[in-house]
């Protein structure tokens, strides 16, 4: 272990080794380590997404999200611009807005005692600040400007919107990297979005292990009985794994129509049934965009996910609720120039994702079945994430965990566990 | 969805009782099975979606589930039984009186409709609230859903949605 980390880290022996194939299970339960997590991830120099420009289009339109477990509001200013404030009052904490989204006009007003602010968060001010006939109220010495809302670095690119609580973190596309800002920008290419639709759920496990989920392309292959069936999706298709510098985000991408003759499973039977749909509407995708690309799943570090399989496009944010429980909630986007029959392709293509999806149905009951697993486990024991080596590069087959080895290196790093390097 | 002008309140006894019997052996077939009887309930063209009353209230039809054909729901009750990995549940539903009109093209019926799932451990949540808004048209001298549209307002689905609704 590296000597040199600050008295505060004192979960980096958690970790059995310098490298992350071994992945303990307390970093899924522990709430010391959670509460850590919020703190220096969620809290930390991180980019997080908090919407689409498009739920917000006029001034004073706001939508409710999450950072965390601390509640954000993204909102429409007068000129256009956008602002992310906490949703909690500087008086006495109340949350401010309760609906998920609505307009709040030109301030935001407390329900509790009418505290009021600019839609920017600056305090502007509150019923009887000089009390009554002199009496009661505020000192005139009390500083309005340092008691408005906690407000929030922003960006956007393409229509799409994150903040930060770190003032200091790097810009949003130099925390993206090139790489990444390259496939961002291949599916938010920079026309108008249109929101489809949202489902939220919530899955019983840690949030680190949807991620997980979404950085192994070896499950899909496996699990996912119902892509294998029709042919969407095999761990033979002309693939690409992609991970940028940081090692926490990255990109996997595959082909359907590349593979050839019967899958190689390796002399394990993959039991998915031979049958044949009876309607095959429900899975004839259009090529959208300018490649024979037909999944690709992007994930960005810390907790959002950006899925385009066939013709359903959605975010998936990842809302941490505890160690042991998040909650999943899909944006499911086109764009504003959509014809009526992609249009129709979206709504009828999300069968196969969201809560009661062809495919994701199986990934949070995997999850759960994960969740349940581990917590019976001893201090030491350790997920092994040996598949495709050891290392966190990028590849152009699927059959590797390389990408969750990456997000680990990453996350040791944010946490200050250790030097991750191998 | 809404009673339009044309529509008329069905009083008829022998009506209501028929399209209450539909509902009932449409949510058997999936409480107690067996899930290849769903898709009988309905025409062979019809509408079958799941949406959140989110969703309905933005006037987004995007659903959980949406299905055009009888094609495509004996697709998903085969999925379901066959290539879906789950942990064994059982669903429950409990139907509320239905409100339903003769809007002349079929029957226009409404209920309310909540769901309970156990798990294999034996556990019961509330997995949904919802309404049943439903277009029953006569085909045969059978009654079958034309459409069923299931508004739910539980829009933070706990874990998953594995059975049709």
């Amino acid at each position: 272990m590296d000597g040199t980390q600050s008295p505060d880290n004192s979960k980096t022996d958690i970790w059995s080794e310098a490298g992350t194939t071994r992945v303990p299970f307390q970093v899924y339960q522990d709430a010391e380590i959670y509460a850590e997590e919020l703190e220096k991830i969620f809290y930390g120099a991180s980019w997080n997404y908090v919407g689409l420009e498009c739920e917000v289009p006029q001034a004073g339109d706001f939508r409710r999200n999450f950072i965390g477990e601390r509640e954000v509001l993204m909102i429409r200013k007068d000129d256009g611009a956008l602002s992310v404030v906490e949703n909690r009052c500087a008086h006495r904490g109340a949350q401010l807005c309760q609906a998920l989204s609505g307009n709040a006009g030109n301030a935001i007003v407390c329900p509790y005692h009418q505290w009021t602010y600019t839609l920017d968060g600056e305090l502007t001010g509150m019923p009887f600040k000089r009390g009554i006939n002199g009496k009661g109220g505020l000192n005139p010495d009390f500083n309005m400007r340092a008691h408005g809302l906690v407000n929030l670095r922003v960006e956007s690119l393409n229509g799409v919107v994150f903040a930060s609580f770190d003032h200091d973190v790097p810009g949003l596309r130099e925390y993206l990297g090139p790489d990444m800002v390259k496939y961002f920008t291949r599916i938010f290419d920079g026309r108008g979005l249109r929101v489809v639709g949202y489902e939220r759920q919530v899955i019983d496990c840690n949030w680190k292990l949807q991620m997980e989920n979404l950085k192994d392309p070896y499950h899909a292959g496996i699990l996912h009985l119902f892509l294998i069936s029709f042919g969407l999706f095999r761990l033979d298709q002309e693939s690409k794994c992609l991970v940028d510098d940081s090692k926490g985000h990255s990109v996997l991408m595959t082909a359907k129509g590349t593979e050839e003759g019967k899958e190689d499973t390796g002399g394990v039977r993959i039991a998915a049934p031979d049958f044949s749909l009876t309607d095959h509407d429900l899975i004839q995708p259009r090529l959208e965009f300018p490649d024979n690309v037909t999944l690709s799943i992007q994930t960005l570090f810390p907790s959002i996910i950006i899925q385009a399989q066939c013709n359903t496009l959605a975010t998936r944010q990842v809302i941490p609720k505890g160690p042991g429980s998040h909650e999943l909630v899909w944006t499911f986007f086109g764009f504003e120039d959509d014809d009526d029959e992609m249009k129709d392709l979206r709504l009828r293509q999300a069968n196969l994702m969201g809560s009661a999806g062809y495919v994701t149905l199986d990934d949070a009951e995997a999850l759960e079945f994960s969740q349940v697993g581990l917590s019976g486990s001893h201090v030491g024991d350790a997920a092994v994430l040996e598949i495709g080596g050891k290392d966190c590069e990028s590849n152009d087959h699927l059959v590797t965990e390389s990408l969750i080895r990456g997000f680990y290196m990453r996350y040791r790093d944010a946490m200050g566990h250790g030097k991750a390097g191998v | 969805m809404d009673r339009t002008e044309m529509s008329q309140p069905v009083t008829d006894d022998v009506i209501l009782r028929r399209i209450e019997r539909l509902q009932l052996n449409y949510i058997a077939s999936i409480d107690d099975g067996p899930l290849d009887n769903w898709p009988q309930f309905f025409t062979d063209k019809c509408l079958y979606t799941v949406v959140s009353r989110d969703n309905f209230d933005r006037g987004m039809e995007l659903g959980v589930m949406r299905f055009e054909s009888v094609g495509m729901l004996i697709d998903r009750a085969t999925a379901t039984q066959h290539a879906a990995v789950f942990a064994p549940r059982i669903i429950r539903h409990v139907l509320g009186p239905a409100m339903v009109d003769d809007t002349g093209e079929g029957y226009r019926s409404r209920c309310n409709v909540v769901i309970y799932q156990t798990s294999p451990d034996g556990d019961t949540v509330l997995l949904m609230t919802a309404t049943y808004n439903d277009l029953i048209v006569e085909q045969d001298g059978v009654l079958k859903f034309k459409e069923k549209r299931v508004i739910y307002d539980t829009h933070r689905i706990p874990d998953s949605i594995v059975y049709p609704l």
